[in-house]
């Protein structure tokens, strides 16, 4: 569910034709922030059921779940089925409701941060663990890996896994104050960029055990790993400590060499500093391959979609490798030279990446790291 | 793999410091009070001067672990250590801050652009601070810790959750000793968490508390169970609601018991319990 369009398929699409998902924003009042503009979702389908469930965000999520059903069934014991998203928000927009004159009490519990996940557990009827990962930027990569851990460790058989976030008021306010967002389009790694813009998403992947389930298959989690910075609370370790240590690990857990990965998605939000230290991590993290492996990032596409984004973007990583082509990072022109990587621009790439290391960084000095194997259906 | 052992379990709470602090029944000793607060901690350091009051509660609960437990900072600084952190909704406090300042003055007709709702939280210094990855990330800069990080939203069973993936870093080598940390407040958020009354239990109870875990003999099994473990029932009975805290506080009481073998946490939150037992 994506600024492109209700499925993974209009998703893709947008990214492969370098279309722009990002628009002023109409939902809510924008005129008094310096930028009003985001990666909305103008299109939100009423499902079946939805108006018990209010919330935009858990609204995003059941969207999605229809998307992944109609494409993958899950067939477990609904006790063996376990929910495990990453949100930087969760459903804080219920929060300006449930304070406004005449506040429902429905909606000051619609505003814990873990509602959303719950609403989606009781739709899909899953019974078994509904976690929900705080870590802000990187908590869908992070929800992933934490999903993963528990298929390793027998305690369910199914996991959907995912992110989510809705745009709302409370996080323009604040990416505005913080003077994050740029008033021009979003440019990462390039010399121009000036900022990032906020979107919003939810993504979802079924995952099972290998060879637990008959039927089509994106790809492989093979390794993940979140470290802490332990240095700032709102801006990366200027060194890149805790992302580097997320990308090795996640690299050996793996078994995988600089030598083996094929693509990397990079976070790449656009601003000066995230864009300048992830080059450099992935220069050291690569080495002399840093230069022969295509990086993209979609955040000028959709918005930085903050708890979906490393979803959303292991998706793609994916996809990538069925589909046979690598999109474009949308506004990238003039690559910094401080963030020299064999960045794909101008348009999409042919390539058939099997291996792919995907980055994020968030709030808090929050960093995760996946590496995937995209497989042929 | 190995198994991990409970090395040292620290707790604050409204009741005091220490589960020695705990009454023996929290709803008597509350006396009609809803919420039973704790106080800011008092720190030093320019740093802590913006920090909200949850950020420090994460503080002085790891610095009361390593004070009760006579552990050096140095032991637990570095990319050797794990961070999990828990909360059902410490968050609550900032967001609600970042909330009331964006409409503590509506709008009116002749604002011009810019003048609009302007309230009394500042941006750039508030808004980082509702995110719950900042509190634990305070917690992180303080003590230089660098390693495996997580971070988890929900009540006790989220926190039993933050257990079994300590359990699990440990077991698979990928830290060599983990940290977990749960941080609950109310009172910013009182009347809200009364409309939410179907969902928690009374007297809300404020509370830090931290656990470390390290390498050992036992090992975990990580399961649903349907009824709650009697260190459930007597976490509940004795401290009162305090969500994400109560496993941790739970594990602090099998300890005072004298509890060195096999222990069993059981935790519950919306309808849904987990259960982690060291054997």
């Amino acid at each position: 569910m994506t600024p492109f369009g209700a499925d993974l398929d209009a998703f893709w699409s947008g990214l492969v034709t370098g279309s722009d998902g990002i628009s002023a924003i109409e939902r809510f009042p924008v005129d008094d922030l310096r930028v009003g503009r985001g990666g909305e979702i103008k299109k939100l389908r009423p499902l079946p059921g939805a108006r018990r469930v209010g919330c935009r965000a858990s609204q995003l999520l059941l969207a999605a779940a229809e998307d992944l059903l109609a494409r993958s069934a899950v067939s477990a014991e609904p006790e063996r089925i376990a929910v495990v998203l990453g949100t930087a928000l969760g459903g804080v927009e219920e929060l300006e409701r449930a304070l406004a004159p005449g506040g429902r009490p429905r909606h000051a519990v619609d505003a814990l941060y873990d509602s959303p996940a719950h609403a989606l557990a009781r739709r899909l009827g899953a019974r078994g663990p509904v976690m929900t990962v705080g870590a802000a930027c990187a908590a869908g990569a992070t929800a992933i890996g934490t999903g993963a851990d528990l298929l390793r460790a027998d305690v369910v058989d199914v996991v959907i896994a995912g992110g989510y976030d809705a745009l709302c008021r409370f996080v323009m306010r604040g990416f505005d104050a913080l003077r994050s967002l740029t008033r021009e389009r979003v440019r990462p790694f390039d010399k121009r960029r000036s900022g990032l813009l906020l979107g919003e998403a939810a993504a979802l992947v079924l995952m099972t055990r290998e060879g637990a389930t008959p039927g089509p298959r994106l790809g492989r989690l093979l390794g993940h790993a979140s470290a802490s910075d332990g240095s700032h609370i709102a801006a990366p370790d200027a060194n890149g400590r805790g992302l580097e240590l997320a990308a090795r690990t996640a690299l050996d857990e793996a078994g995988v060499t600089a030598a083996g990965v094929d693509f990397v998605r990079a976070h790449g939000t656009g601003t000066l500093v995230n864009d300048r230290i992830e080059a450099d991590v992935l220069r050291r993290v690569l080495g002399r391959r840093a230069s022969e492996i295509p990086v993209n990032s979609i955040k000028a596409s959709v918005g930085h979609t903050m708890g979906a984004a490393a979803a959303l973007e292991a998706v793609m990583c994916l996809m990538a490798g069925r589909e046979g082509v690598v999109p474009k990072t949308l506004g990238l022109e003039e690559p910094d030279p401080a963030c020299e990587l064999d960045h794909v621009i101008g348009s999409p790439r042919a390539a058939r990446p099997r291996i792919s290391l995907s980055t994020s960084l968030g709030f808090g000095g929050c960093n995760a790291a996946l590496v995937l194997e995209a497989v042929d259906q | 793999m190995t198994g991990t052992t409970v090395e040292g379990v620290a707790v604050l709470t409204g009741w005091g410091q220490g589960i020695q602090a705990l009454p023996a029944d929290a709803t008597r000793a509350a006396a009609g009070r809803a919420v039973i607060p704790l106080g800011r901690p008092a720190l030093e350091g320019e740093r802590f001067r913006r920090a909200t009051r949850e950020c420090l509660l994460g503080v002085a609960a790891v610095d009361a672990l390593l004070r009760e437990h006579r552990i050096s900072r140095e032991v637990i600084t570095g990319s050797a250590t794990a961070l999990i952190y828990v909360t059902g909704g410490a968050y609550g406090a900032s967001n609600h801050a970042w909330v009331v300042a964006d409409t503590a003055r509506p709008a009116e007709p002749d604002d011009r652009p810019g003048e609009r709702r302007r309230g009394s939280v500042s941006g750039t210094l508030h808004f980082p601070y509702t995110a719950p990855s900042v509190m634990s990330g305070e917690v992180a800069i303080e003590f230089g810790l660098t390693g495996p990080y997580g971070i988890l939203i929900g009540g006790a069973a989220a926190t039993v959750d933050g257990l079994w993936q300590a359990t699990v870093l440990l077991e698979a080598g990928r830290c060599e000793r983990a940290l977990v940390l749960a941080v609950e407040t109310f009172e910013d958020c009182a009347e809200l968490y009364a409309r939410g009354r179907w969902l928690v239990r009374r007297p809300l109870v404020e509370a830090a508390a931290c656990v470390l875990l390290t390498p050992g003999g036992l090992r975990t099994r990580y399961d649903a169970p349907r009824a709650p473990s009697a260190l459930e029932t007597r976490v509940r009975t004795r401290a009162g609601e305090t969500l994400a805290c109560a496993p941790l506080i739970a594990l602090a009481l099998a300890r005072e018991d004298g509890a060195t073998g096999p222990v069993g946490v059981t935790g519950e939150w919306r309808g849904r319990r987990a259960g982690l037992y060291w054997h």
